[in-house]
């Protein structure tokens, strides 16, 4: 009875290890209660703080962009960034910054505002009814020229982590992405943001 | 260089530029005839039983266009519609609905979507100030000719008159964006406040039509802090809305792209519009008082009238 009563407790321990994804039983009882909601978001912005430490990194060995210039150098100082990005995360795949465990938050963070008749607005906004042909997303890849940029209602917004001003939250159907806005690449991206 | 459309047709636009810019076009001549000592703008919009631009040296004048930057021959006959109209108007600065690069936005896109079919009022010294639309890279805030001087939203006080223009970022309307919007209005002793930018709150379109999302948090800011007019495109046609909450709503948005029959009728909504030609807006502020006319790509003013600030 005992033994199986230890081998119980140690069955418990492990399945809690895994669930909380490698944090020792010790080391959750010397530490402070953290909202698991929290730490996947602080998890997420640290990712993202990554990626964006890269591209600043790799802009800065560009020549600087002025304020106002020419489609030429605006060209090329975007495809130039681009291509330094996709070469430095040439290994980078889909969930790397927006990560499973991210992509269920944020999916629960969205669901109040995506439903009911306000929902059904706020879909329709995204949607815009405009590209309705079928799509390919790639981490790295180029926003495709064809379709247009989603709108993202101030709603939407105003409910996820707030990105640093080289990325940005938008959506391609219902797919939510990254996207760089600088460099034009699709950073990370999600299926199935709402339903549409 | 015009659009290759045009190009076969060099002859006819040539004719009808002469014809707007004080040749012996049918329409202003009989404007001309009715009323001898009216300047050719107000001929012109008189003869059509408009309200003509009064044209005074010292008022502000400008012109609205949205939704253009698409490289057709639509696009084409409005820019020279625009340049006919200069001729006799003279606006100093054009505001941009935005879209106003669609698709691929290479160097090569810039020479034909915007640089050429305004070539006459760029060589002029007319400043084209954008909002940025869904179809627009977000690199195009760096765009010269677009004076958006590296900003996705910004404000600029007029040349003249009591006047500060707002553009904004519409299809990224995210907390920092509100908070700036409401400091810029909060502080804007001006007497006029205009506002431009892409996704139209109030629009009868069938294809968008209003944007309630935006609306919400954009509207209680806009009559709070005393916005007397508000400029938008993304619907492919002309609407003038009227009065929401005393303010005054336009939706210019076919100054390049046009969805024929798209406007619901009726509309609830809806002063006046237009979804069967392209057209662009020319606009005074004299005082209190701004007079609009709604020009199509023929050169005929089909909508006009007068708006009286919000005080």
């Amino acid at each position: 009875m005992r033994m199986v009563t230890r081998s119980a407790i140690l069955a418990l321990t492990l399945a809690g290890l895994v669930a909380d994804g490698g944090v020792s039983a010790q080391t959750r009882a010397a530490a402070p209660r953290v909202n698991p909601d929290a730490a996947v978001i602080q998890d997420f912005l640290k990712r993202v703080g990554g990626y964006v430490a890269l591209h600043k990194k790799l802009e800065a060995a560009l020549p600087n962009l002025p304020a106002q210039t020419t489609p030429e150098v605006m060209d090329a100082h975007q495809r130039a960034l681009s291509k330094r990005i996709q070469e430095a995360r040439k290994t980078a795949k889909p969930g790397e910054i927006l990560s499973p465990a991210m992509q269920r938050r944020i999916r629960t963070l969205l669901r109040p505002i995506f439903s009911g008749k306000d929902g059904q607005q706020i879909k329709a906004e995204i949607l815009d009814n405009e590209y309705k042909g079928s799509v390919r997303l790639a981490v790295n890849g180029r926003y495709p020229d064809e379709i247009p940029i989603s709108t993202v209602p101030p709603q939407v917004l105003s409910a996820l982590p707030k990105l640093p001003e080289a990325l940005e939250y938008r959506f391609i159907q219902n797919s939510l992405i990254l996207f760089d806005q600088h460099a034009h690449i699709i950073v990370d991206f999600m299926d199935r943001a709402f339903i549409s | 260089m015009m659009h290759p459309d045009l190009q076969r047709g060099v002859f006819l636009g040539a004719v009808v530029a002469l014809m707007c810019c004080g040749g012996s076009a049918p329409g202003r001549s009989v404007a001309s005839a009715a009323s001898p000592g009216l300047a050719p703008a107000a001929a012109a919009a008189q003869a059509s039983g408009q309200t003509p631009l009064p044209n005074k040296p010292d008022t502000l004048h400008f012109a609205v266009i949205g939704d253009n930057g698409n490289g057709d021959k639509g696009q084409y006959e409005i820019g020279e519609q625009m340049a006919a109209w200069y001729g006799r108007f003279q606006f100093p600065l054009v505001l941009m609905m935005g879209d106003n690069i669609y698709g691929s936005d290479r160097p090569q896109d810039f020479i034909k979507k915007f640089e050429t079919p305004y070539k006459p009022l760029l060589d002029k010294g007319v400043k084209f100030y954008a909002s940025l639309g869904n179809h627009d890279s977000r690199e195009q805030r760096y765009y010269k000719g677009f004076n958006m001087d590296g900003k996705l939203y910004y404000t600029w006080k007029a040349p003249k008159e009591d006047v500060r223009f707002f553009a904004l970022e519409s299809a990224y309307m995210d907390p920092d964006q509100l908070k700036w919007l409401e400091d810029e209005l909060k502080k804007a002793g001006e007497k006029w406040k205009i506002v431009f930018f892409h996704h139209p709150l109030y629009s009868s379109s069938k294809t968008h039509g209003s944007q309630l999302k935006l609306r919400a948090v954009l509207e209680p800011l806009f009559i709070q802090y005393g916005v007397s007019l508000v400029l938008n495109g993304h619907d492919h046609a002309y609407e003038r809305v009227l009065p929401q909450n005393g303010i005054h709503y336009f939706v210019e948005g076919s100054s390049g792209q046009l969805r024929i029959g798209d406007l619901r009728r009726p509309s609830p909504l809806t002063a006046f519009g237009n979804d069967t030609e392209q057209t662009f807006m020319l606009m005074e502020i004299d005082g209190e008082t701004l007079t609009f006319n709604t020009i199509n790509r023929k050169g005929a003013v089909i909508d006009s009238g007068t708006i009286t600030r919000r005080k």
